[in-house]
């Protein structure tokens, strides 16, 4: 056994593993897969596949991705066949063309022909396909049934879930998505050949995962859709814009889809390290509180809407006038927020050095208990908001006494749309509250402090440039995937506005 | 001319060979006889027997392994094991404790289908006295060899006789075939190397023992040992299990069972289960090996012979087979999950005197594409019937057409 490893060692540094595919010759690491190595080639897009997934387990049962290998009779399906040195393989000869056809043809016969009531329709692998590949009519003939699964066309598996069997192709992604990354085995194929059907592992329960979004990505047709989604908007309209998901900590890599600013949907978004192809229902649903109706969107002062001049005025008057000034950041703040915050408000304020504070996000339910730590097994972590080591790095924790010491000038900057989060203090005389701020928010905080003189209103993750580190240290960049409200302005922006006033009024001096 | 089963029959011998081979025979020992004997598996694949065991790791590389026979014998037309198991079960249990020591395996798993209850009540007793005996258990025969055997219930899918899918099945999940490699040999029943054999092939292994490989190997053909078991079925005078050397042709073996029933003619005959493509009437000249009938475009599959006379209807009988396999398919593929129910209702629509000349081009379309395509050899054997049937009874598939009936209808087709 020895002496056969050490062979393979001298074989493997005596001339690398190649395989050719399409004529393209490629090196390998033994034990991956023709579909592996095309993959990292980039060239993956030339291999049709419906059961293939790269981050589950091998079906080989769609045969979609059955490709030519030379001096081999039988086509090989890439996803299950292990790349071998000197390995030729022809993505697109006669012989795949027609057997990819032939796989059409099949998957068609008891398909229905409804792809535009189908939700799916523009991001469904078997309608994209069967333009490339597939049969233009159907010889299956119009006498024919179609197979229909009883009760199966719109089976609701739980409350964000929808099944429609009769659009299934039996790839079992699903099945292994369940078993492999949520281990929550909750669905299964009963029955047999082409009465094989989708089912409730218990139907009494339906799905419970918290994870359910997934179901609907890795499902290559309309068999499974996300109910949130699901006829709200065609595909084909949608803006799609790469973001990070700002619902806690993991920082999950997603697309953003969107048209005329408003955002339909999160999809996850593949990073190796960080997410996967995955990402959490919560995370997924979170692009709603962007659209919160109660979302104050116009400049605030003494309890009424005002104009931004005004409120302007009166925030940089404060500024100026106040002994002492304290500013607390959210952890839903980029880091580049802080950054400016921090070096850019000392120049307007006349007073004693301003001290910055952030304050992280704390449980209503168990207020004691303050780590940020995984939730599941897979992503979601208990932290809810997607900075805390961004800004940690850069400011220390507010305490309650910091709160009790500063009754001057407070001012609070929410960067996104987390839960805010307790805030402690006595009563200030001038409180500013700034960035992405809901009514309830507001009232929230007068019951502990009556004295909000005025709010500032802010911007998102989604309508803003910035970046966040992520809990495992990794920090991710992203730009604005939508417009924010009219009067919703970045802090950039506001400061320039304050610091071109404060210019000219000394100029004018 | 000696008969491996005839002859196990008349003697009630059982457990000498076990003896024999525990007091005189090294493990490397019985697996060179069984290469000798050039005894191909009898499930229908045919595959040399010695050589399947020789795949199997050494017990330094893997100390648990495990030898599964495979008793789901669902072939249409093929009921050789069963008559092995309620004729001569402890023919079966010697083979597989022989198998057993030679591959190194403790354990031996029979799965049974689930139709044979009265057979598996039956082997079960077998084992029971086989423990009780002393055959099976710790220290066989005071030797430093432990076997244990479990009997295991299929609940009813064809599929299941496939070795990769009856090994799911074993572990309790769903009956469909795995993709290959790995082999069995590498990771077969719950994760661990294992043997999967045939309850015919392992029930020769006995008389291999006693007589040795060279004896069993001149009873067959150059290439394949051995007498084998036919199942045969359908219009003969007399039906049933009969052991023939290889060597026979297939008109011998009609004619050794009777020859065709009440005089009829001869039409067709499907010479190895219903996945081996049917012949004409007038190519049954072929000796009923496995070479032999691969080389005519049949093959000798799982030994069961089906006959038919001239009052078949050839389009009903593939019809019948062609709705087993849509029945049948596990639903695993693309190609055969909707192609096997795909052709059947072609066949029925032609049958039904509805169909059309393009039928039988879409017939050999959808075949094209289902054959050599798929994990196991199911949508292989579901071409089998499908386009032998066309290609060698056309004018009979005509004739459904353009009359837009069933020309026998009126003659009472018989069923196969």
């Amino acid at each position: 056994m020895d002496l056969s490893n050490t062979d393979t060692t001298k074989t493997k540094t005596k001339a690398p593993q190649q395989i050719t595919i399409d004529g393209q010759s490629l090196s390998f690491t033994p034990g991956e897969t023709i579909m592996q190595v095309a993959e990292r080639a980039g060239i993956s897009k030339r291999i049709a596949h419906f059961c293939y997934h790269p981050s589950l387990s091998i079906a080989g049962t769609c045969r979609m991705c059955a490709v030519e290998v030379e001096k081999v009779a039988k086509l090989m399906t890439s996803c299950s066949t292990p790349a071998t040195n000197g390995m030729v393989v022809y993505t697109n000869s006669e012989k795949v063309k027609a057997s990819r056809n032939g796989v059409m043809e099949f998957l068609l016969a008891n398909h229905p022909l409804d792809c535009p009531v189908c939700d799916q329709a523009g991001e469904c692998s078997l309608q994209e396909y069967n333009y490339e590949y597939g049969p233009s009519t159907s010889r299956f003939g119009d006498s024919e049934e179609k197979r229909v699964f009883e009760n199966a066309t719109t089976l609701k598996l739980s409350p964000l879930i929808t099944l429609n069997m009769n659009r299934c192709i039996h790839c079992e992604r699903c099945v292994r998505f369940c078993a492999e990354i949520t281990e929550t085995h909750e669905l299964l194929m009963v029955n047999r050949g082409h009465h094989k059907e989708l089912t409730l592992a218990d139907p009494s329960k339906g799905l419970t995962s918290d994870y359910q979004g997934c179901l609907a990505d890795v499902c290559p047709v309309g068999a499974l859709t996300f109910n949130d989604f699901r006829f709200k908007k065609r595909v084909w309209f949608l803006k799609q814009h790469p973001s990070i998901c700002d619902g806690c900590s993991r920082g999950c890599n997603i697309e953003v889809h969107s048209e005329d600013d408003i955002v339909y949907r999160y999809t996850p978004r593949f990073n190796q390290e960080i997410n996967k192809h995955w990402m959490c229902d919560e995370g997924r649903l979170s692009y709603h509180r962007g659209h919160d109706k109660n979302r104050i969107v116009a400049p605030y002062f003494e309890g009424h809407e005002c104009e931004w001049h005004t409120l302007l005025a009166d925030f940089t008057k404060s500024l100026k006038s106040s002994k002492s000034a304290l500013v607390v950041f959210t952890t839903d703040a980029t880091s580049e927020e802080v950054a400016t915050l921090t070096s850019l408000l000392p120049q307007l304020h006349k007073g004693g050095p301003i001290n910055f504070r952030y304050i992280s996000s704390t449980p209503d339910e168990n207020p004691n208990e303050n780590q940020d730590e995984n939730q599941d097994q897979l992503l979601r972590r208990k932290d809810k908001t997607p900075n805390r080591q961004g800004v940690a790095s850069k400011l220390s924790p507010i305490s309650e006494a910091d709160f009790q010491s500063f009754n001057d000038l407070v001012i609070i900057f929410k960067g996104s749309t987390s839960k805010l989060p307790r805030l402690a203090f006595s009563s200030s005389k001038h409180l500013y509250l700034w960035g992405v701020f809901l009514l309830e928010d507001l009232e929230n905080i007068r019951a502990s402090n009556p004295n909000i003189r005025g709010v500032l209103p802010g911007v998102h993750t989604l309508e803003k440039s910035g970046s966040y580190t992520n809990c495992d240290g990794i920090t991710q960049t992203f730009t604005a995937a939508i417009r924010p409200p009219k009067l919703c302005v970045p802090v950039e922006r506001i400061l320039s506005k304050i610091l071109t006033t404060v210019t000219a009024e000394g100029e004018a001096k | 001319m000696k008969k491996v089963f005839t002859e196990a029959a008349a003697n009630s011998k059982d457990y000498q060979a076990l003896t024999e081979v525990l007091t005189h025979k090294t493990p490397e020992a019985v697996i060179t006889e069984v290469k000798k004997s050039n005894l191909r598996g009898r499930g229908g694949a045919g595959f040399p027997t010695g050589v399947k065991w020789s795949f199997m790791p050494n017990n330094e590389v893997a100390p648990v392994k495990y030898l599964v026979c495979n008793a789901d014998e669902g072939e249409p037309g093929t009921f050789k094991d069963r008559f092995i198991i309620n004729q001569m079960p402890h023919k079966l249990i010697e083979g597989m404790i022989i198998s057993g020591y030679a591959i190194g395996a403790k354990v031996g798993y029979i799965y049974i289908r689930g139709e044979f209850r009265k057979e598996a009540e039956f082997l079960q007793t077998a084992i029971n006295k086989a423990y009780s005996d002393g055959w099976l258990g710790k220290n066989i025969l005071g030797k430093n060899f432990t076997f244990d055997l479990f009997l295991y219930r299929g609940a009813g899918a064809y599929i299941c006789g496939e070795e990769t899918a009856l090994l799911n099945s074993l572990e309790g999940k769903r009956g469909e075939p795995r993709l290959k490699p790995p082999y069995p040999a590498q990771v077969g029943a719950f994760s661990k190397p294992s043997c999967v054999n045939n309850v015919e092939t392992l029930a020769n292994i006995p008389w291999i023992m006693l007589h040795g490989g060279e004896a069993f190997a001149k009873l067959g053909t150059e290439k394949s040992g051995g007498t084998r078991l036919y199942s045969m079925s359908g219009h003969l005078q007399h039906p049933g299990i009969y052991e023939f050397s290889p060597t026979l042709t297939l008109r011998e073996a009609i004619q050794e069972a009777g020859g065709v029933r009440g005089g009829k003619k001869l039409k067709a005959v499907i010479p190895g289960g219903a996945s081996a493509p049917m012949l004409r009437a007038d190519e049954i000249d072929v000796c009923i090996d496995f070479d032999s009938l691969a080389s005519v475009g049949s093959m000798a599959g799982s030994g069961g012979i089906i006959v038919m006379d001239e009052t078949t209807c050839i389009v009903e009988a593939a019809l019948v087979l062609l709705k087993f396999y849509a029945h049948e398919s596990c639903g695993q593929c693309s190609q055969c999950r909707e192609g096997s129910p795909w052709l059947s209702r072609i066949f029925q629509r032609i049958e039904n005197g509805q169909g059309k000349l393009a039928d039988l081009e879409l017939i050999e379309d959808l075949c094209k594409n289902m054959a050599m395509q798929t994990i196991c050899a199911f949508s292989d054997a579901v071409t089998g019937p499908a386009l032998s049937s066309i290609h060698k009874f056309k004018e009979e598939f005509i004739q459904h057409i353009e009359s837009g009936a069933c020309p026998l209808k009126n003659h009472q087709a018989k069923r196969v």
